[in-house]
């Protein structure tokens, strides 16, 4: 990596040679820059190999890009929408044109400020999350309106909520007044929400209201047992959100508003990209995260066992003799033990974490990159470079470092990109049948609620397909890639 | 001479049954916890505690246990199941025979429709139905088994609720010998479909990849140039020479099998051996799970075992090495 400098003392040769002894074989022979740049010349060409690193690439940005991509955390938003809400893109079906969609609107920072009477906003921080201040700015009576619009387009909803976190810091016999105001579309105002008058300090809260409150609907005039949020929003066109903050300062007197941001939702029967779970959870969030889980779980296993079986491999056959038969029977006993059923056995036994499943899914598929790499090294130590090395003095961890290690690299790659998609199905299946980490979101995970929670029953392919489809396309890229790279180095092989 | 060939095999088949059992029992004496409590139940009565604490030695040091338990397998006694109190070898064989069909049925149809196919789309290489048929079975291959029941069961359990959903048996069973046996095949249909769906993959793509290489092969040139028809040139020429390599995929294929026995055997709730496993390990009946465990194992080796067997005897090269 650093440039090949003249070494000046015995001591900083050393240390720069031992961890960069690839590196520098790498250096010591030009050719194998070059090689690496012709099996890319040669990979694009492919073009089975470009669609799978297309795929990959995908894939890739969805699972990176995951918390930019959806504003839900997988597991614990929910109720986001009505049980097994089907996909917001359905409205473009006649069918569903006028079902309901969830609205959800996240209101601090787009608020617009149509009144501001005596106050100043300034933004804050509270747990790591934005707030707005709002201060009054003078003696005397002082008023904030907030507005926000939405448009609605669908059928009447059956519920929507509001949530307002807040807190009121009152000094000098200061006081404040909340109220949270609703408008249709037909121009009726309605106020959700009269907080009660402030003085001196309210600590943070978060005001909910929810449309079947009973109280709520008596307060509005509206029978206890009326559908308020049908009876609300019954027309299309644009409505209205007013939060208004009203505060009477006195002589000396400041009032302090800290308001969080408030939420207002209507839980749709169609939602978001892929729809809703049993529970009303966003399901491309448990996509996107799933992706992300799957890729990480599938590249680490896939190291762990590239790792491994590289080490084994080349051990075994540039060793030989009883170390290699002892390996190689190693290798028999665990490639003919059931792979799933020691999985199931031994994932009971330690625990349903994560890592558990990684570093279990590793130790039982080492086993064939280590009989490549072996098969490999048999070859390679016959080769004259190898004796030059042997005759030279050279010492067997040296051999099998510089020589043996850079010329296996190509192989171990191509099984490393192989290893992945087995990773990642393995994990799905665990998961699939009950022995997943509960804490993590996967398409495993995924799969088995829609089993258990009745998907099937209600024939809800949207939470059934892209899990199902994403594990196979993913599985499929790995598999074209991989082929592909095997492809290309067989044929170098061929060459030389 | 070919003698040592069978010998050995069968010497390293012993050794991995000998680990695997071996394993079997420190899995569940690493476990965190009371080993006792493993094994008895806290709801059995004091006398059958008793006899189970004799039975298994519980009171004795770790290695005395070890060789009772070695005994007690080698036996096929895996103790009584903690849900049912049913001994766990009553269980097993209970639901052995269900798994067996499952397992055999998709099994054949895997190398039949597999190898068929193969050999038929090898000799149209580059065809579009070749193309077609290939990009089929990659797809149907690298989709993960669980899913391929899953659509199966959304498409002909829900959405054409032609075949049943769960069960290896409709409730009540029909009575009569015919019904009897319509009912049973009519609930195998899906599940066999899935695991073949998900398996015959591998064998189309070797054999159509085998047996191309070997129609470009002199030998089969030289057949052709005899004057043998296709059909003579295809099956005793380029077929033969491809055989070797298909009876290892035998080995190859059966941890496939296995996984794909347990997880479809899941997805339509069969009475089988490894929707036991997996039940067994949630309800945590330890005594079943080895037992389940074991049993498999000792499929999955016995198939190894003559996979090596009968690939000694289709190539003789093996042998002498």
């Amino acid at each position: 990596m650093n440039n090949p400098q003249t070494s000046t003392t015995g001591a900083s040769q050393a240390v720069s040679v031992t961890p960069a002894a690839s590196a520098v074989a790498v250096k010591a022979k030009p050719r194998r820059r070059g090689a690496l740049r012709e099996i890319w010349a040669e990979y694009r060409r492919s073009p089975q190999g470009m669609l799978g690193l297309f795929i990959f690439m995908v894939f890739l940005f969805l699972g990176l890009a995951a918390p930019w991509l959806t504003p839900y955390d997988p597991l614990q938003d929910q109720f986001l929408a009505e049980r097994m809400a089907r996909p917001g893109w359905m409205s473009y079906f006649p069918a569903y044109r006028n079902a309901p969609v969830t609205v959800d609107r996240f209101l601090l920072r787009n608020w617009e400020v149509t009144t501001a009477d005596n106050v100043e906003i300034t933004w804050g921080e509270r747990q790591d999350e934005p707030v707005m201040l709002v201060r009054t700015t003078g003696p005397g009576p002082a008023r904030l309106v907030l507005e926000s619009t939405f448009d609605y387009h669908s059928s009447s909803p059956d519920t929507f909520f509001i949530q307002i976190p807040y807190a009121f810091v009152g000094e000098g016999g200061a006081t404040g007044q909340m109220v949270f105001r609703f408008v249709t579309a037909d121009g009726r105002s309605y106020d959700m929400w009269t907080s009660r008058t402030f003085r001196n300090e309210v600590r943070w809260t978060t005001q909910r209201v929810d449309s079947r409150d009973m109280q709520l609907k008596m307060r509005l005039g509206f029978r206890p047992l009326a559908n308020l949020a049908a009876d609300l929003i019954n027309a299309q066109g644009e409505y209205r959100l007013i939060l208004e903050l009203t505060a009477n300062a006195g002589e000396t007197g400041t009032a302090l508003f800290t308001l969080g941001e408030s939420r207002f939702r209507i839980p749709g029967q169609l939602h978001g990209l892929l729809g809703a779970d049993h529970l009303g959870a966003d399901l491309w969030s448990q996509f996107v995260y799933g992706t992300r889980t799957s890729l990480m779980i599938g590249f680490v296993v896939a190291l762990i066992a590239v790792v491994v079986g590289t080490l084994v491999g080349i051990v075994s056959g540039y060793v030989g003799r009883w170390v290699d038969e002892l390996l190689m029977r190693i290798v028999d006993v665990l490639i003919s033990i059931p792979f799933l059923p020691i999985l199931i056995v031994f994932v009971a036994v330690l625990g349903k974490s994560i890592w558990n499943l990684i570093i279990l899914i590793a130790l039982f598929s080492w086993m064939s990159v280590a009989r490549l790499v072996r098969s490999q090294t048999l070859t390679l130590r016959e080769r004259a470079f190898v004796e030059a090395a042997r005759a030279a003095g050279a010492s067997s961890g040296y051999i099998m470092r510089t020589h043996i290690l850079p010329n296996v690299l190509g192989l171990v790659f191509a099984s490393l990109v192989l290893q992945v998609p087995g990773a990642i199905v393995s994990e799905a299946t665990l998961s699939f049948l009950g022995f997943g980490d509960p804490r993590v979101p996967t398409w495993g995970r995924m799969l088995q609620n829609a089993k258990s929670f009745g998907a099937f029953g209600e024939l809800a392919w949207w939470w059934i397909l892209p899990p199902g489809l994403a594990l196979t396309i993913l599985a499929m890229a790995f598999v074209f890639m991989g082929n592909t790279i095997d492809d290309i180095l067989n044929r170098r092989n061929r060459e030389e | 001479m070919s003698g040592a060939y069978y010998w050995r095999r069968l010497g390293y088949a012993l050794i991995t049954l000998f680990v695997i059992m071996t394993l079997n029992f420190i899995i569940f004496r690493i476990m965190p916890g009371d080993p006792v409590s493993l094994v008895l139940s806290p709801e059995f009565t004091p006398e059958v505690r008793q006899m189970l604490r004799e039975m298994y030695g519980l009171d004795q040091p770790l290695w005395t246990q070890y060789l009772l338990y070695m005994k007690n397998t080698l036996a096929f006694d895996f103790g009584r199941s903690f849900v049912t109190r049913q001994p766990v070898l009553r269980e097993l064989l209970a639901r052995l025979p269900n798994t067996l069909m499952l397992l055999g049925t998709a099994f054949v149809l895997n190398v039949v429709v597999g190898v068929v196919l193969g050999i038929k789309m090898a000799t149209r290489q580059g065809s579009r139905l070749e193309t077609g048929v290939t990009g089929v079975s990659l797809f149907l291959n690298a989709m993960p088994s669980f899913f391929v029941g899953l659509l199966l069961l959304l498409t002909f359990g829900y959405y054409w609720p032609i075949f049943p959903i769960r069960g290896t048996m409709s409730v009540p069973p029909p009575t009569e010998f015919w019904p009897i046996i319509f009912d049973r095949i009519h609930h195998m249909i899906l599940p066999v479909t899935a695991v073949s769906l998900s398996g015959y993959g591998s064998w189309y793509l070797y054999t159509r990849n085998n047996v191309i290489g070997a129609l470009g092969q002199d030998y089969v040139l030289t057949a052709r140039a005899k004057g043998l028809t296709q059909r003579e040139v295809l099956y005793r020429h380029a077929f033969r020479s491809v055989l070797p390599p298909i009876v290892t995929l035998v080995f190859l294929s059966l941890p496939g099998l296995i996984t794909g026995a347990v997880i479809t055997e899941s997805i339509f709730s069969l009475y089988g051996v490894g929707r036991y496993l997996v039940d067994a390990t949630l309800q945590q009946d330890y005594p079943v799970v080895q037992g389940c465990f074991f049993v498999i194992a000792l499929a999955v080796l016995a198939c190894n075992l003559l996979a090596d067997l009968v690939y000694g005897l289709v190539d003789p090269r093996i042998r002498l090495r």
